[in-house]
């Protein structure tokens, strides 16, 4: 008999739709409760590929986004130091020009732009020395504690850095150079000689002090070149962090179009889980209530 | 007929409505027993002696009711679908357990799985690649580049171990079968003797009925009846149980996953012949434990798979990473040197170990003469995240291996578990239109109490009007002017 229905049959019908409520119930708990519509791969299989891809995704700009900053850290304070080396080129040029009116000059006074050149000289070794977190940034990979190092009777500032350059990963096909090459800007031949911008210097204290006047002022090409040089190098610095902040706020954006894309693929919506949870709660108790009413009456109830 | 015919047609009466209220008792009382199917007195009208004698004429009346035999009312039909679909059930079940278990251990996607500690991994070779003047970002790496090594050593002993279970559950399961089949033969025996006495066998049949289902279940085995009663139980076309002899069975094979042998069903005696069935949770559970099938096609066992995609992504992996950073130098201008290094012996997802201990054995330069600070090769390294070789040109990032693995095992788990689904809920229809056959109704029951009972009280009832019949024949014939 096909239509035949037991008390038995009720009662494993009324079991199985309980339990089918419940594990309904359960699913749609774990989502309220966990705000994921992806909790296991088998879930979406397609959606948790695209999960895992935009999750790798996200990590990885997260990780360009540290790169810039610490590269945009790193060309700022070569800006910085630049900035300053060359307003102490500037004062040098000053106090050479002086120098050369030879005429008009006492040896005191000669003496006395000797000696503030001598500064200078001082303060632009430190500027060539500049660190970033302990590390030199015109000495490239070296990992001498400074880019350029007094050696030698007469002392003599050497540059000892300068292996390979420094590069920061801001886009999985992309790097920008982060140092600047200290060799270039402070030590590379110049048109006139082979010395670095400390040589000239001394060059010039040396012929201001020199006993029969030697004029400072055949030293003025030498550096207008290095201040061009300088200056250049200056530019390109400065062409490298619009190149590294355009990254950065490029980065940002597209971590904010990420996390939209992983909560698209993974959240679930709020409003529309408690909905359905609320929904699924009234069709549990309806078919507890339901179930508790039909289970009971038998003919017994009603035979006298 | 003779004058107290009628009494004697009353008393059969009296004594078939005592019958059926006897087993509407015994219904009832076992509404709730699992595998009892209802049973139903069947009786049948006796005729009237046959006219003898040469008196004798006329039309006759019956001789009353005669009680043939108490029917069970199983549906053989409903029964063997029963059967076969609880097989289907049994082996889609062990599956989508089996699956659904590895699929839980990877804890993809999320934050503890392992392609966001590989992202993690990618991301620490960029930072050493930004500091290379302190020993922190190294540390960092190791640290991740070790718990990476043992996510992916942990996600390999899930798999071994969920083998294992499937193992253990398996002899436990031919053991169970084999005492099923035991069972059966033993009520083969009692059946045909009772039934062979004219005497009735429902509760032995109830029983070895649900041994047969379970026999079914386990096995896909399938059940054909004898005229004398018995049944024969056939696994993969042999007979498990044949009359009153049951054959046992055995599994032998790999004990543990890494034994690489097939594991299999075979007949207990010294020829040993295996045993092939496609069916049942026994089936289910040898379909997982195969070895790794060698061709592409993946058809050897799940698990075996599974654990030789967690060997293939740790050798690649290890091997993208070694390639690269052999060609890199330490600070003490040594080339050469292993990222990973793969212990031999055990499977490659286990025996990885991270060889680099501190900061100044990370051979990150790019060359002898390269500045103390260089760190080209940490970059390239970090770029296989990205799918790019040092020489610039698109590969396949072990990130993208292991994320194609976990799709695979998410889909093939899907479909394992929508199968056992729909093979479950087949089953339990199945069930269910056995059920509604053969299992009792209180309200039918009451009515056949009902019934019985007027039943009953009629031939009560019959028996004294033959009485009063014969009270006025005997007691108050011919007293006529007294």
């Amino acid at each position: 008999m096909i239509d035949r229905v037991t008390n038995q049959t009720q009662m494993r019908a009324a079991q199985r739709n309980l339990q089918e409520n419940l594990s309904q119930l359960a699913r749609l708990q774990e989502q309220a409760s966990t705000l994921k519509t992806i909790n296991r791969s088998s879930d979406d299989p397609t959606a948790a590929a695209a999960a895992m891809s935009v999750r790798a995704e996200i990590r990885a700009v997260d990780q360009y986004s540290a790169n810039a900053d610490n590269g945009n850290n790193w060309l700022t304070t070569i800006d910085s130091a630049l900035s300053s080396a060359t307003d102490i080129m500037n004062r040098v040029r000053d106090l050479t020009v002086q120098g050369a009116n030879s005429g008009a000059l006492t040896a005191a006074a000669k003496e006395a732009i000797a000696v503030e050149l001598e500064g200078l000289k001082t303060d632009l070794a430190t500027q060539a020395n500049t660190t970033f977190l302990g590390r030199s940034v015109f000495a490239g990979n070296s990992d001498d504690a400074t880019a350029f190092t007094t050696v030698g009777t007469p002392a003599r500032t050497v540059y000892t850095g300068g292996e390979g350059s420094v590069d920061r990963r801001i886009s999985a096909t992309s790097t920008v150079r982060v140092d600047a090459d200290g060799g270039a800007i402070f030590d590379a031949p110049t048109s006139t000689g082979s010395g670095s911008v400390f040589d000239l210097i001394d060059n010039i204290v040396t012929d201001l002090r020199a006993p029969t006047a030697v004029d400072v002022g055949a030293h003025l090409t030498t550096i207008d070149e290095r201040m061009a040089v300088m200056v250049g190098q200056h530019t390109e610095i400065g062409a490298r962090q619009v190149q590294i902040e355009r990254a950065q706020s490029t980065l940002l954006e597209k971590a904010g179009t990420l996390d939209a894309q992983r909560s698209g693929i993974e959240d679930a919506d709020l409003g529309q889980v408690i909905l359905d949870l609320k929904l699924q709660e009234m069709t549990y108790q309806a078919a507890l209530a339901v179930t508790a009413r039909v289970l009971q009456p038998t003919l017994m109830d009603f035979l006298a | 007929m003779s004058t107290f015919g009628g009494l004697n047609t009353a008393y059969t009466g009296l004594v078939a409505a005592r019958q059926g209220l006897n087993v509407v008792g015994q219904n009832i009382a076992n509404a709730n027993t699992d595998g009892y199917t209802r049973q139903r007195v069947s009786t049948s009208a006796l005729g009237a002696t046959a006219s003898t004698g040469v008196f004798s004429q006329g039309a006759r009346v019956g001789e009353g009711v005669a009680m043939v035999g108490i029917e069970r009312l199983a549906s053989t039909q409903l029964d063997s679908r029963v059967r076969a679909t609880a097989a289907t059930a049994g082996y889609t079940a062990v599956r989508a357990n089996a699956f659904a278990s590895v699929e839980d251990s990877l804890n993809e996607p999320g934050e503890n799985g392992i392609s966001a500690k590989l992202d993690e991994f990618w991301a620490g070779w960029q930072t050493v690649s930004n500091g290379t003047d302190t020993a922190a970002p190294a540390a960092l790496l190791l640290g991740t580049a070790g718990e990476l090594v043992t996510q992916i050593s942990e996600g390999y002993r899930a798999v071994s171990t969920e083998w294992t279970s499937v193992r253990t559950d398996l002899n436990n399961m031919v053991s169970e079968l084999n005492g099923a089949a035991t069972q059966v033969a033993a009520l083969n025996v009692q059946i045909r003797q009772s039934l062979a006495t004219g005497g009735t066998a429902n509760e032995l049949l109830d029983q070895r009925n649900s041994l047969t289902t379970t026999i079914a279940a386990l096995t896909g085995a399938t059940v054909t009846e004898q005229a004398d009663g018995t049944v024969n139980v056939l696994v993969g076309g042999n007979a498990l149980v044949s009359g009153e002899t049951a054959h046992q069975l055995d599994v032998t094979g790999a004990r543990v996953m890494q034994d690489n042998v097939s594991v299999q069903l075979e007949w207990r005696g010294s020829a040993r012949t295996p045993v092939s069935i496609d069916g049942g949770e026994i089936a289910g559970a040898l379909s997982l434990l195969g070895p790794a099938s060698q061709d592409t096609l993946a058809t050897g066992g799940a698990l075996a798979e599974a654990a030789d995609a967690y060997n293939s992504f740790a050798e690649d992996l290890a091997k993208k990473v070694n390639d690269i950073y052999e060609t890199g130098f330490t600070q003490a201008h040594n080339d050469g040197q292993v990222f990973f290094a793969v212990a031999s012996g055990a499977p490659t997802a286990q025996a990885l170990s991270i060889v680099p201990k501190a900061s100044a054995d990370m051979a990150v330069r790019a060359s002898r003469d390269s500045g103390a600070y260089d760190s080209t090769i940490a970059d390239a390294i970090a770029q296989l995240g990205a799918g790019f070789a040092p020489d610039g040109n698109v590969i396949v990032s072990p990130s993208t291996v292991w994320s194609d693995f976990v799709t695979k095992t998410g889909v093939l788990t899907q479909s394992e578990l929508q199968s056992a689904a729909l093979a479950s809920s087949t089953s339990s229809g199945a069930a269910n239109q056995q059920l509604a056959n053969s299992s009792v109704d209180l309200d039918e029951e009451n009515v056949n109490l009902l019934m019985f009972q007027h039943a009953y009280q009629g031939a009560a009832r019959m028996m004294t009007a033959v009485d009063e019949m014969l009270d006025t024949l005997i007691n108050r014939t011919g007293l006529v002017g007294r």
